[in-house]
């Protein structure tokens, strides 16, 4: 009994001295990045300095002087219509995909393929491609990209979610008079909603990652927070004060964010999205 | 109106063929026929079919080679090492306790950074003049430079780490609440011990989960970019020079299109295999309970 | 499954309504207005902020035109500018372009030639630009760009260290001879060896693969008496004098520069510089002010950085040109416009401004002296400019750039032997001019 309980509490002490660790290799650069941005100039690479004078200058010019509200914005604008756009086409594919089993195992594959292409094949042309349109240098040039590489992988999610719902559901709905699709968005969506919705914000995260696109087509006042943040980078050095601040600036609204949304992203994912 | 006769199963599939042919077809279609001329975006009146050319040459290129090791040397650790750390901490956090919901949060923000901002922070903090790491580790006697020759892919690696082991952990977190309860309930009344559960219950049946992450994750870590751009632009030498870092150098900035292009296509195909061998195997070894 | 339906629909709603909201805001392209609109794409420097600041004046004084400018990093630019070039009407009316590039966007067809412009606009007194700075702008005899701002290298030294008595009563005892800021190899190398035994590392160096390391290494070479190519375009790299250059260089790096700094580019060097870190660096001349100002990354030590020319005396010189795109609708609105800010008067308000100067007549005004950095400081650099080289020429100069940094990067960090890495990158030199 002695025993049982000494290996007990030695598991918990494992247990707190990993879950610690974990917590603080997360936690420390957010701490130390949020530190910088309210440094002084001539602190900012001062690794030993802990305690100074908070200094609001990188804030006033980042925030009031910069576009980073206005950069954060168009990120937000992007993610949201490449997830609905993605979430929308998607879902009718996936249904097909799942119910009919439309081109086979080779269709379901060729999905997943397309989100390995590399986004060095596709910006040549794509950017050729816009200039046609006329769409450079607008967000709408963004989000075609970033569906790319999002609609195949949230296709593909929404497959699994699909196959994971009894076929009877449909089924009960067509003998009560409604078509095939009408059964489909009637009661088939209403309950993979949790999974469009984990399927949804995964999806927004990669959108609101990707520097690459944004950078070669979008600029100016269609920039993205990341390309943004890349361009305190400048050529006479990372101005690492003014950064820290876009940072923080970037990072509290997604961090606030995922805080309420994780559950149900652990909850949407596991719906049976991982299968396939 | 024709399409409107399709039964319903193609008709779905339309919205998605019609945005994939736009956005990802016709690039591609595009990018293979460039791969197949000699086209130098400085000479475009001078383009010219050449074959397989380009495919060819590509095997006196030392530097590219050189890059798709480093690449695999980069998915295979990086991947595998927030494999295992993401698993541990799943299992950590799927347990009931106190700060369960707090810890999974915290835990999970690294991937909703943006890499580029990632890669630029620890290109500061692990600076060892002015880097806050360094100056940490000196207080405690070990000095480390870690963007040596010797180091630099592995911290690269770290970084990675630090990012995408959150993914992870959401994927597998994701699985484990979803694994059924009757197969544990069964191994408890057999009398198992943790540690053959975990063996014998929880990883065969966490397989499918497991590699289905694996294949997302290795598919992303393929691309890796803003740390190479943000941090060591492929040096030292060329120990850190990445596969997409090095077709993006041949294509936008020396403009040699169709090299970067094949030098694409050849890491598709090495994508491809690794992708279908996983593929595969997740198939052949499904659980059945 | 009532509620289930309402909840789809609010999802369905919030999609609509995110759709109608993206294509209104992105919709928002301002229509084209009475004036002129000309769009330039810039770095995203100090420099170009005081262009900005300079932009005002422009519009008041020519109602009828005005300026956006698109400000971007620098590694986004350069496939910006091309795709811009490759449309049957660019995006921009004005480009920058780097000095590594003026040759390849030139003989491309890529820009317009300025001659008959210049020609023809009064009191522009091209000469006046430095010569080294506007032959850059020159090629195969045409005018294809003036000058915008230089950023030609320099040594930026602590003063103060090298006015210390007691540093300089060290150094005779040491070395027999009085502490001076070195202006050979041979004196860097002693000197920096010195300092880091003072307790503070000797130099910063920018020995980053690729670009930083070729910047700073080619002064180097000069100093040892190499070239990269010789007048005809010749690839005269490998040589004994090349060598030599390397083997000095790492040695710096190995005995004298702050250690774990590889990767180091010039942002770095700076930083160990303003922290006290490092007493030289070799750096763009216009980093001097950004040092001696108190309220910039220096601190408690700014006013005690100097500027001189790099050791040998000759130094690398980067510049940015102005340049009006081929297939730009509004040219002569675009000459306009660069013919305006780079005139005599208007430089020396830039140069007042905190832009780097690119006129002699700027850099030796009394005006520019008293409300600038002082008289010293142009001096300097006027001295600096005549006699600087053009960091790279030549079509592939961007690749060949590249290279050599690769190979230099690989000696530096013991990968390879001097001897291989100095014959290797004059191997792919060769290959890269001859294709």
């Amino acid at each position: 009994m002695n025993i049982y309980r000494r290996r007990r509490q030695l598991c918990s002490i494992v247990i707190t001295f990993i879950s610690l660790a974990a917590l603080v290799a997360v936690l420390f650069p957010y701490f130390w990045i949020f530190l910088t941005s309210f440094k002084p100039p001539g602190l900012v690479s001062r690794p030993d300095v802990w305690f100074f004078v908070p200094s609001f200058y990188n804030w006033e010019d980042v925030i009031v002087r910069g576009g980073t509200i206005r950069y954060i914005f168009n990120s937000i604008i992007v993610g949201m219509v490449t997830v609905a756009i993605s979430l929308s086409v998607g879902s009718l594919a996936g249904y097909s995909f799942s119910r009919f089993n439309t081109g086979g195992g080779g269709a379901r594959f060729s999905i997943l393929a397309a989100k390995m292409l590399p986004p060095a094949v596709l910006i040549i042309p794509l950017f050729l491609l816009m200039y046609e349109l006329a769409l450079l240098d607008t967000l709408i040039a963004i989000i075609a990209a970033h569906l790319t590489f999002i609609l195949p992988l949230v296709t593909w999610f929404l497959i699994g979610f699909f196959d994971e719902i009894p076929r009877e559901l449909e089924e009960q709905a067509m003998v009560d008079g409604a078509t095939h699709f009408q059964a489909f968005y009637k009661v088939i969506l209403p309950n993979i909603l949790p999974g469009l919705g984990g399927a949804g914000i995964f999806a927004f995260v990669l959108s609101w990652n990707d520097m690459y696109y944004a950078m070669l087509l979008a600029g100016g006042d269609s920039k993205t927070i990341p390309v943004a943040i890349a361009g305190y980078w400048t050529f006479r050095g990372i101005e690492m004060g003014k950064m820290a601040v876009a940072m923080v600036a970037a990072i509290t609204p997604v961090l606030v964010a995922s805080f309420f949304v994780q559950k149900h992203l652990v909850k949407g994912l596991g719906g049976g999205g991982l299968k396939y | 109106m024709q399409f409107l006769r399709l039964p319903l199963k193609y008709r779905l599939l339309i919205p998605l063929i019609v945005v994939l042919l736009a956005v990802l077809i016709y690039p591609l279609i595009f990018s293979f026929w460039v791969s197949l001329h000699d086209y130098r975006l400085t000479a475009l009146h001078e383009v010219q079919f050449v074959g397989l050319a380009n495919y060819i040459g590509l095997s006196g290129k030392m530097s590219y080679w050189n890059a798709l090791r480093n690449t695999l040397i980069f998915v295979f650790l990086a991947v595998g090492l927030q494999t295992i750390i993401g698993f541990g901490l799943a299992l950590l956090l799927h347990r009931p306790s106190r700060f369960r919901n707090f810890f999974r949060a915290v835990l999970l923000t690294p991937m909703f950074i943006t890499p580029i901002a990632v890669g630029l922070m620890f290109r500061f903090m692990l600076n060892l003049q002015v880097g806050v790491l360094p100056y940490l580790l000196d207080k405690v006697g070990v000095t480390i430079d870690w963007f040596s020759p010797r180091l630099a892919l592995f911290s690269i690696i770290l970084i990675d780490v630090w990012q995408w082991t959150p993914f992870m952990l959401l994927l597998l977190l994701a699985g484990l609440e979803s694994l059924p309860v009757e197969p544990f309930e069964a191994a408890r009344v057999d009398g198992a011990s943790a540690w053959s559960t975990f063996w014998k219950v929880t990883l065969p049946l966490m397989r499918p989960v497991l590699i289905m992450a694996l294949i997302i994750r290795m598919l992303d870590a393929f691309k890796v970019f803003e740390y190479i751009y943000a941090i060591t632009q492929g040096g030292p030498g060329e120990r850190t020079e990445t596969i997409l870092w090095h077709i993006y150098k041949v294509g936008f900035r020396f403009f040699r299109m169709s090299e970067a292009a094949s030098m694409a296509y050849v890491l598709v195909l090495v994508t491809l295999v690794l992708v279908v061998a996983l593929y595969y195997n997740m198939k052949r070894g499904e659980y059945r309970p | 499954m009532r509620q289930k339906r309402i909840k789809m629909g609010g999802f369905l709603a919030i999609v609509c309504l995110s759709l109608a909201m993206v294509v209104g805001l992105v919709g928002c392209v301002p229509a084209p207005v009475a004036p002129t609109t000309l769009t330039i794409i810039m770095e995203e420097v100090p420099d170009t902020d005081v262009v900005k600041e300079l932009i005002p004046q422009f519009e008041a004084e020519n109602p009828w035109l005005r300026i956006t400018i698109e400000a971007l990093p620098y590694a986004a630019m350069r496939d910006k500018m091309l795709t811009s070039f490759l449309a049957p009407e660019s995006i921009y009316d004005i480009v920058i372009a780097d000095n590594p590039w003026m040759d390849e966007f030139a003989s491309a067809g890529f820009l317009e030639p300025l001659d008959e412009r210049i020609a023809q606009t009064p009191d522009y007194d091209f000469d006046d630009f430095v010569g080294p700075l506007r032959d850059i702008g020159v090629v195969q005899d045409k005018i294809y760009g003036v000058p915008f701002y230089n950023y030609a290298l320099a040594l930026i030294v602590r003063q103060d260290l090298f006015d210390n008595p007691d540093v300089q009563a060290a150094y005779e005892e040491r070395y027999g001879k009085p502490l001076a800021v070195p202006t050979t190899l041979e004196d860097y190398l002693e000197v920096s060896k010195f300092f880091t035994e003072q307790g503070i590392y000797g130099a910063a160096m920018q020995p980053e693969r690729g670009y930083k390391i070729f910047e700073e290494w080619k002064n180097w070479l000069y100093a040892a008496g190499g070239r990269l190519m010789d007048a005809q375009g010749n690839t005269v790299l490998d040589s004994p004098e090349a060598r030599r250059a390397l083997e000095l260089y790492i040695e710096q790096f190995e005995t004298s520069a702050p250690p774990g700094s590889l990767s180091w580019g010039f942002d770095d060097a700076l930083r160990s510089v303003a922290a006290g870190e490092a007493a030289t660096m070799m750096s763009y001349n216009w980093m001097l002010p950004t040092l001696n100002d108190p309220d910039g990354p220096a601190g408690e030590l700014a006013g005690k950085f100097a500027l001189y020319e790099v050791p040998g005396g000759r130094g690398v010189l980067g510049a940015w040109h102005w340049a009006i795109p081929h297939n730009a609708v509004n040219k002569d609105a675009a000459w306009e416009f660069i013919s305006w800010l780079t005139s005599k008067e208007i430089d020396k308000q830039r140069v007042i401004l905190g832009g780097a100067p690119t006129r002699t007549s700027v850099m030796t005004d009394q005006e520019v002296w008293e409300k600038g950095f002082g008289r010293e400081y142009y001096e300097t650099i006027l001295s600096i400019l005549e006699d600087a080289e053009p960091l790279a020429r030549g079509k592939r100069a961007e690749e060949v750039i590249e290279v050599v940094g690769t190979e230099l990067n690989m000696a530096v960090a013991r990968d390879k032997t001097v001897d291989q890495a100095i014959r290797d990158a004059a191997k792919q030199v060769e290959e890269i001019v001859r294709r």
